[in-house]
């Protein structure tokens, strides 16, 4: 028989209460939406090397700065594919990591988790394995997406969405370019509201030199006053 | 009844805050707003389930605008359930609750999908078939007045829509908290009393004018929705449900609500 203790469930009602203030249940929202997500990508996975094994029934919990409420990931391999099921609140995970936003995305890029954890950006509490395999698991699953849109477009839609879609991409990033363009010439030479790089290069090679001849022209007064004092 | 007749209605409804002097006779209670004898409930209700199984989910889904997934979802996450748990879901119905639970006891726990109706248990077990959900859930068509599990079996027991079907609540209460293992806690998610006044007047009009439309539409049945307008109005307040957990012996009880008190989850513990 599995016994709570008083203590316990009274700090459980304490957690509960400012996560479900309100009772708008956006935290309801944000689970649903990430387990449809995560699921349907599992679906989608052509990675067959990725097992879930020794993950099954386990819990990953984020705790971001940014979210009023923690994200737990457990894993279920008993139907299969294994799912993944979110929910914003549970009382035990294998491992709880404490970070933010940015510094995932550092993650993302490779940062190393220690060296990260020792500028205190990341809390890790319990098994740090739990959270490298959940890791692992999102960076090896494949899907191909050509492929999966052409299931349900047939190919040659498929092929001329993504040509539309290539040509609409190279279309945004020149307009961008052509707008930052216009922009700077406007901001830089019309309305002189600032400068180049250029011109900063060049007022930053002055400065130098004018404190360069400060410097001299100190130690020429210096010394004129040490040869006055002599005499 | 005409549209003039329904908005009538809807402006003096009975409350649930407010008790028909025939309810206070033992022998008698509510279906809807039809004052009935005890006997004739389980039958009126089992009438109403069994015409509305088939097309309950879509019904759910249409009625409250797909919402009934997050106040559901509300349910799992207050719930504390973790792997090895032994979950009841009482008066399950479709099995939406049972599929969550399922997967988060894992293979050494257990999940009872029970309802009273058999109609609503044979839906619940093919829709969760078909999603693969077998080998952890068991199904038990049984009263919530008369639980037919041994005492302090389950870690969790949740009654999602349910209770207000029930003929004794009180009864029901006691029943539930008997089963549950000290440590162990009732959720119950249950449609309640709106906080704010507007809220109450839109509810009421879309209950009375809108839902009973739809359930003709689609499930080719207006009077089991109307039953179920009329049922959530008959139902205990927020405080009262609170109070009458209290009485069955619960401790450390609590409700949020949700939705603007449109629906409520009512939490209490055995200890």
């Amino acid at each position: 028989m599995q016994a709570f203790s008083n203590k316990a469930v009274t700090q459980q009602n304490s957690l509960l209460s400012p996560q479900f203030k309100g009772g708008l249940l956006l935290p309801q929202v944000v689970t649903a939406t990430l387990e449809l997500i995560i699921n349907k990508a599992l679906a989608l996975n052509h990675n067959k090397a990725i097992s879930f094994v020794t993950l099954s029934q386990k819990t990953l919990t984020l705790v971001l700065d940014e979210l009023s409420f923690e994200l737990s990931f457990t894993v279920n391999t008993a139907s299969s594919p294994a799912t993944v099921i979110v929910r914003s609140q549970t009382d035990t995970s294998d491992c709880t990591i404490k970070t933010s936003i940015n510094t995932l995305k550092k993650l993302k890029a490779n940062q190393s988790l220690t060296q990260l954890i020792k500028q205190d950006e990341l809390d890790v509490n319990g098994d740090i394995k739990i959270a490298q395999q959940f890791a692992n698991i999102a960076q090896s699953l494949a899907i191909d997406w050509q492929s999966e849109l052409a299931r349900h477009l047939g190919d040659v839609p498929t092929h001329k969405l993504l040509q539309f879609g290539n040509k609409i991409t190279k279309s945004l990033a020149t307009t961008v370019k052509q707008v930052e363009a216009d922009i700077s010439e406007y901001l830089v030479h019309e309305k002189r509201l600032v400068v180049t790089s250029s011109q900063i290069t060049a007022f930053k090679v002055q400065t130098k030199e004018i404190s360069r001849e400060v410097i001299a022209v100190s130690a020429r007064i210096d010394k004129l006053f040490a040869s006055l004092a002599d005499k | 009844m005409s549209s003039s007749d329904q908005n009538s209605q809807a402006s003096d409804l009975p409350t649930n805050q407010q008790t028909p002097v025939d309810a206070d006779n033992k022998s008698t209670t509510h279906f809807g707003y039809k004052t009935i004898d005890k006997d004739d409930k389980i039958s009126m209700v089992a009438g109403v389930f069994h015409s509305v199984a088939k097309q309950y989910d879509v019904m759910n889904d249409l009625m409250s605008f797909g919402i009934h997934r997050l106040w559901k979802r509300f349910t799992i996450d207050a719930s504390g359930v973790r792997p090895g748990n032994k979950v009841l879901d009482l008066a399950g119905g479709t099995g939406d609750l049972t599929a969550k639970f399922s997967q988060l006891v894992g293979r050494e726990g257990q999940v009872v999908l029970a309802d009273i109706n058999s109609s609503m248990l044979n839906v619940g077990r093919d829709k969760l078939r078909d999603k693969g959900l077998v080998q952890n859930i068991e199904y038990v068509q049984a009263n919530a007045e008369y639980l037919p599990f041994e005492e302090n079996t389950f870690d969790i027991v949740t009654i999602a829509f349910g209770l207000r079907n029930v003929t004794d609540k009180d009864k029901a209460l006691r029943s539930i908290y008997s089963v549950l293992k000290p440590g162990g806690r009732l959720l119950v998610l249950e449609f309640s009393k709106p906080e704010h006044e507007l809220l109450t007047k839109a509810y009421d009009f879309y209950s009375f004018n809108i839902l009973p439309k739809m359930g003709e539409l689609v499930a080719k049945d207006g009077e089991s929705y109307q039953y179920l307008a009329e049922s959530i109005r008959m139902h205990p307040d927020q405080e009262t449900l609170k109070s009458m957990m209290d009485n069955a012996g619960f401790e450390l009880t609590s409700f949020k609500n949700l939705t603007g008190g449109v629906v409520a989850l009512h939490k209490g513990y055995k200890f």
